[in-house]
């Protein structure tokens, strides 16, 4: 048989070669390869983050955004709802948990997120990875990778994160319990009661007793009189059920049965609110970026069938120039066969070479971009090869190792005596 | 050592009338230096195929021995030659990227996954014996004049009956063909070689046993190259 030095030996001599064809299948690969991996990443991670958000209802507007808002918590001015579509909510008997959910404040660049005591439990289907939910204003749970301890002070400034802007000096919260990681941008979010929320920005409580703020506008008050106002209004109860609350911007609703959520959401579509499956959203959004990633495979199957075509013609070329070598080897005593299996191992192992390669450089490329996905998003998406990938990759290598005895046979089929002459 | 009788052998191709060789009869007999001589395109290298079976004669006998080789398969034929063939090529066909020895002990190879016990022996003895020390530089590095004579030992590695030589000195200056026209010389009495030498060259053609001429694919009389 063909010893495997002169193997080596040829591919050192043919390195250039090699090497192109080499980077040509590594390319070829991890296009292909990164795109099915980063979709299915995407895919999964925002499904992963919608899966709490049975129903969000928010003001009239895109539902897209309401959907970025409040499942991404992408920043970004929604329209308040009125707060009486919130007690209606909580008093509806198909409702399990309307939570509210208020944003504007940041810490640190985190989100901090006013809602209740049920949403941060799920609804009693969540625990917390370490200490409890918050039951006071002035308490605060933390998202899993807020880098911030149980005890410590979180003072909210007023803007969204990135945008800058100034303390609310009158309230701050203490840290007294930390979620379960979810892969979702919640997790760098600080959630506190919806009341601290209001009460930074005077709109009062929404509990009786309560006065309802006179600084009605959320955006351009004075916080000259803060303290005592705000003590004022006291450690009250934080919570469902309230009377006659402040806008929030939306509500995440979980319905009793799958019918209510459907009734439900029909019921909020009108001229001033939104009902949205974020699901549905996602669905939506995800078949456009669906028709992206097929274009996407289409141009990275065609880059790879361009790329089997250049390695035939290279092959092809490069076997002509080789004739007369092969034809010494067979003069010298190698059987046929081993012609073939010089030619098609060469070939093969190149491939083998390539695509390996292909599939690492894929793999890390859909993670750098995941991770700077999830930098800019917080979603994260799981990046992983899955069955599906290994099958891709020896679907390439079968193809190439048919397409390998093409070389192979035109090589086991010249005649010795005519190529000795060439 | 072999001898071989050919028997009505003609070689046709397409897009030719007459035949490339045409040999009612021919003989060598084993152990025999023969040269063979004629102007270019008269046959030679299509004759030294047919002897080595590298090529099937259109019709006709090559009996080695009592083996009609024409007869054998091309894997059979492959077979055959391996065992029993060793060939010197004009422009040497050394694979370059291996050593020297490794360029030797490569056709012993090609036809077993492991190597004969006393290889490695024997191929340094033929390399020293031609006259090469270095047995571990690439093959590429050698002057022409080494190349070929690390080309003689490759070819008398295996002990084969036949050394078969086609225009071995043609690329060579005229001091390196001298070297290698006597090491064939030397070297096939010593090992009992059937040589058969496809050579223009006057001094070569003068230390054989005989001369065999070709003319468009013929035979014809040595007598008159003497004359
Ligand atoms: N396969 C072939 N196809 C066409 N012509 C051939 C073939 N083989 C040999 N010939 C012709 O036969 C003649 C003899 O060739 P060759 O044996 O190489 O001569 P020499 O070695 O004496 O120069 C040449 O004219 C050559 O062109
Ligand atoms: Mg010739």
């Amino acid at each position: 048989m063909i010893p495997f030095r002169f193997i080596l030996a040829d591919l050192r001599r043919l390195w250039v070669g090699s090497l192109v064809v080499v980077l040509l299948i590594a390319g070829a690969t991890a296009l292909g390869m990164a795109v099915n991996l980063q979709e299915r990443a995407l895919r999964l991670g925002s499904a992963r983050a919608a899966e709490r958000f049975d129903l969000v209802i928010g003001a009239a507007g895109s539902d897209t955004q309401l959907v970025l808002s409040a499942v991404f918590l992408q920043p970004s001015p929604l329209t308040l709802l009125p707060g009486s579509v919130l007690q209606a909510l909580t008093t509806d008997p198909r409702v399990a948990m309307a939570a509210p959910v208020g944003f504007g404040d940041s810490f640190d660049g985190m989100p901090v997120v006013g809602t209740t005591a049920a949403f941060v439990l799920d609804n009693g289907r969540e625990t917390l990875l370490e200490g409890r939910a918050f039951d006071a204003v002035p308490e605060a749970v933390i998202g899993a990778n807020v880098p911030l301890a149980i005890g410590d002070q979180v003072k909210p400034l007023h803007g969204l994160p990135g945008e800058g802007g100034h303390t609310h000096g009158e309230l701050s919260y203490s840290v007294v319990g930390r979620m379960r990681e979810t892969g979702t941008p919640w997790d760098r979010a600080i959630l506190v009661p919806i009341e601290g929320v209001w009460r930074i920005h005077h709109l009062g409580e929404g509990h009786e007793g309560a006065s309802v703020s006179e600084h009605a506008d959320a955006a351009d008050h004075d916080h000259e009189h803060d303290a005592d106002d705000a003590e004022a209004h006291g450690a009250g109860r934080i919570g469902p059920p309230w009377v006659n609350p402040p806008g929030i911007p939306a509500i995440i609703v979980k319905a009793k049965t799958i019918a209510d959520a459907y009734r439900l959401r029909s019921e909020y579509r009108k001229d001033t609110t939104l009902g949205v499956f974020p699901a549905e959203v996602l669905t939506r959004l995800f078949s456009t970026l669906g028709d992206v990633r097929k274009v996407l495979s289409v141009i990275a199957m065609a880059t790879q069938a361009l790329v089997a075509a250049a390695i035939v013609l290279v092959c092809v070329v490069h076997l002509a120039q080789r004739r007369r070598q092969l034809a010494a080897l067979r003069a010298l005593g190698a059987p046929r066969s081993a012609i073939f299996a010089l030619v098609w191992s060469e070939l093969l192992a190149l491939v083998a070479v390539g695509v390996a390669s292909g599939v690492a450089l894929g793999y890390v490329g859909a993670r750098v971009f995941a991770q700077w996905l999830s930098q800019a998003s917080g979603i994260v998406g799981p990046v992983m090869l899955t069955m599906q990938d290994v099958w891709l990759a020896f679907g390439l290598l079968a193809i190439a190792a048919i397409m390998a005895t093409i070389p192979g046979v035109m090589a086991y089929r010249q005649s010795t005596a005519v190529a000795l002459r060439a | 050592m072999l001898g071989v009788v050919v028997r009505d052998v003609t070689v046709c191709v397409r897009g030719l009338a007459e035949p490339v060789i045409d040999l009612p009869s021919l003989s060598i007999a084993a152990g025999e230096k023969v040269a063979v001589t004629g102007p270019s395109g008269a046959g030679k290298t299509t004759l030294i195929n047919v002897l080595t079976g590298l090529e099937r004669p259109s019709k006709g006998q090559v009996l080695w021995s009592g083996t009609d080789i024409a007869r054998l398969s091309e894997a059979q034929r492959d077979a055959w030659r391996a065992r029993h063939v060793g060939i010197v090529f004009q422009d040497f066909h050394l694979f370059s990227g291996l050593s020297v020895r490794d360029n030797v002990l490569l056709p012993q190879q090609l036809r077993s996954f492991r190597l004969p016990p006393g290889s490695r022996e024997r191929a340094e003895s033929l390399l020293r014996r031609v006259g090469i020390e270095r047995h571990d530089q690439r093959v590429e590095t050698l002057s022409r004049g080494e190349m070929q004579r690390v080309a003689i030992a490759r070819a008398l590695q295996q002990e084969p009956g036949i050394l078969v030589a086609d225009e071995p000195t043609a690329s060579l200056d005229t001091e390196s063909a001298k070297g290698v026209i006597s090491l064939l010389i030397d070297l096939s009495a010593s090992l009992g070689t059937t040589l058969i030498v496809v050579t223009h060259d006057g001094n070569l053609a003068q230390a054989m046993d005989r001369t065999i001429c070709l003319d468009r694919g013929r035979l014809v009389m040595p007598a008159a190259r003497a004359a």
